[in-house]
């Protein structure tokens, strides 16, 4: 052994690889990418009128989506059910997650919530970190889904 | 040549393991910096006895600069 370092993670980055592990996020935890924003837009006007809808707002530690220019679709609904969680970025650049739905309690948006976001943070540090491992000439040797959901990835590196 | 292992255990929470293997003295120092600017804030860091034996001859290159080591014709 050399070294172990416990990390935590930072999301910092622009809106195309936080949507992607968004999409992610969802497809591991049954939610389906269901609309674009402008018609999401259009739904939220509907939802603010029946007014019978529980929201939780979830925000990402630590998280920065970097602007894009005069880029506005920096925003993803997904859907289980009569669940939706939409992920988004606010006004001071963090990235949000937002649980709604009629038929769910608080506590129940809450935890989806807070799942979509640890699956959500998992799916971008793994894509990122594969990213930079393989610019980096590392090989894979192994890589396995644990019995507790974490990822293990052992790569290896031959050095003259 | 000598073998550089890392294993990388990302947690359901997104919290990051990583355990360098193989990478003798200092050297490994580069690796850690280099992942911690990839993923995220050092929460704990443990330098085990291989970190304190001395550097063998071998250089990392994270950069990959592939310089010529001679001047070309």
């Amino acid at each position: 052994m050399s070294t172990v370092l416990i990390l935590a993670p930072v999301i910092i980055s622009n809106w195309p690889a936080i949507a992607v592990a968004a999409a992610g996020a969802g497809s591991a935890l049954g939610f389906t990418v269901k609309q674009t924003a402008k018609e999401m837009l259009q739904q939220d006007q509907k939802a603010r009128q029946a007014q019978t809808e529980q929201t939780v707002e979830l925000e990402l530690a630590g998280s920065e989506v970097l602007a894009q220019g005069l880029a506005t679709d920096q925003r993803m609904v997904l859907t289980k059910g009569s669940m939706q969680i939409v992920v988004e970025r606010d006004a001071r650049g963090r990235c949000k997650v937002c649980a709604s739905g009629q038929a769910h309690s608080k506590a129940e948006l809450r935890q989806a919530a807070e799942e979509f976001t640890q699956k959500l943070t998992q799916c971008f540090i793994y894509d990122k970190v594969m990213r930079e491992l393989k610019s980096k000439s590392f090989q894979v040797v192994n890589e396995e889904v644990m019995q507790d959901e974490s990822i293990r990835i052992h790569v290896r590196r031959w050095v003259e | 040549m000598a073998q550089h292992d890392v294993e990388i255990t990302i947690s359901r929470t997104g919290e990051v393991k990583v355990h360098i293997e193989g990478v003798k003295g200092k050297a490994c120092l580069a690796y850690a910096q280099w992942l911690t600017e990839v993923i995220g804030q050092v929460k704990s860091r443990q330098l085990t006895s291989e970190y304190y034996e001395p550097d063998v001859k071998s250089r990392i290159d994270l950069h990959q600069d592939l310089k010529a080591e001679d001047g070309a014709p």
